[in-house]
């Protein structure tokens, strides 16, 4: 008889082993960050090695960049990306205008803090991020998908409610579906 | 006192005061004309500019918040390719009806600068069509780009704040005593508290 547990363990890590190194990355730049991926995806940094590499829709995609400011204009497309994404699927917050505001902090159209609004697994600090720091968060990333801790999009089901309460405080005129995946 | 440089300007002055009796205008450098008109009158100054001076460039309008004197100043940028230089035609108008003409039957992309001045300012424009919404999207409230909109207090009151910068404070005091020198005047009314 084989034991379960342990066989769900082998299972678990070989699908972790699996997902952390093939993360396709939405092509959605949102902010001034976007001008940072090129650079970390062609020849000289070359992101691919990592198993990192574009994803033209969101249903193809594993991994959406929040790159710098977040207008809440753009956030109504943002959770609408989001939502599409088929699970499991990480969010990378990047920049310091994603974790504070940043120098927009104060500025009446853009949000303040990502993570009041869709779960966010890795921040990457700086204005901008190089290259270099792009790689480590993705790295950052890489660990905590093997370690099964990257759960962001579980807890964004669990917790539907609270994120949409927040979301609608910003977007008032609701004019999406309630459940788009 | 006319400069040599500023001949060429001085000429254009001088025909445009020719034209008008109720306007004010000067040089304000090389390539520089500044005219202040009255708003019954811009559509006149702004047609004689294109037709008649070569003015065919409209290169921008730029609106002011005169909070204090309550009134906007909207500032129409002309370019002219011929004898390359730049018009400045300023209108105040009132901030508490504020109805500006519409131009864009001169110029087509005046259009969008007045949808944009309409959204950001809350001016209107007499006979514009468009769409209402242009770049904001479903904005409640006091247009955001006049003065008396307060953003750090919308800030605060849409968006969170990150837990554990409470203790952010303004630091300029410190730094004045530290350097021994004094808050200049226009900075006192940003202060925080």
């Amino acid at each position: 008889m084989v034991n379960d547990r342990d066989s769900q363990k082998i299972v678990d890590y070989m699908k972790n082993f699996a997902r952390k190194h093939s993360l396709f990355v939405m092509a959605y730049g949102t902010g001034c960050g976007a001008i940072e991926i090129p650079p970390t995806m062609t020849s000289r940094y070359d992101a691919e090695r990592f198993g990192i590499r574009g994803a033209a829709t969101p249903r193809q995609a594993d991994v959406l960049l929040i790159t710098g400011y977040l207008a809440t204009k753009t956030l109504k497309r943002v959770i609408r990306v989001y939502e599409q994404m088929q699970g499991p699927k990480y969010v990378i917050g990047f920049g310091s205008c994603t974790i504070n505001g940043g120098m927009y902090w104060d500025s009446y159209n853009t949000i303040n803090l990502l993570d009041k609004y869709i779960p966010v697994d890795v921040y990457i600090n700086g204005c901008m991020p190089r290259p270099e720091a792009v790689i480590s968060g993705f790295i950052k990333l890489q660990q905590l998908i093997q370690d099964g801790k990257a759960d962001g999009w579980k807890h964004y089901q669990d917790n539907l409610d609270d994120y949409r309460e927040n979301q609608k405080k910003v977007i008032k005129n609701w004019n999406m579906p309630d459940f788009s995946w | 006192m006319s400069n040599e440089k500023t001949q060429n300007e001085q000429i254009i002055l001088d025909k445009l005061f020719e034209s008008f009796s109720n306007i004010e205008g000067s040089v304000r450098r090389e390539r520089r004309i500044e005219l202040k008109v009255s708003k019954d009158h811009v559509l006149s100054v702004l047609l004689y500019a294109k037709e008649q001076l070569s003015f065919f460039h409209l290169s921008h309008i730029s609106c002011v918040d005169w909070l204090e004197d309550n009134q906007f100043e909207l500032i129409y940028i002309l370019w002219s390719h011929e004898t390359q230089m730049q018009l400045f035609v300023k209108i105040l108008i009132d901030r508490e009806k504020p109805v500006a003409p519409n131009i864009d039957y001169i110029w087509r992309h005046a259009n969008t600068y007045e949808r944009e001045i309409r959204e950001m300012y809350g001016i209107e424009f007499k006979g514009l069509v468009g769409e209402q919404e242009f770049i904001l999207e479903d904005w409640e409230g006091m247009p955001p780009m006049r003065r008396d909109f307060d953003t750090k207090e919308y800030a605060e009151e849409t968006f969170f704040d990150r837990p554990g910068r409470e203790d952010a404070k303004d630091v300029r005091e410190e730094i004045i005593e530290r350097s021994r020198e004094e808050l200049p005047d226009f900075a006192k009314k940003y202060s925080r508290d």
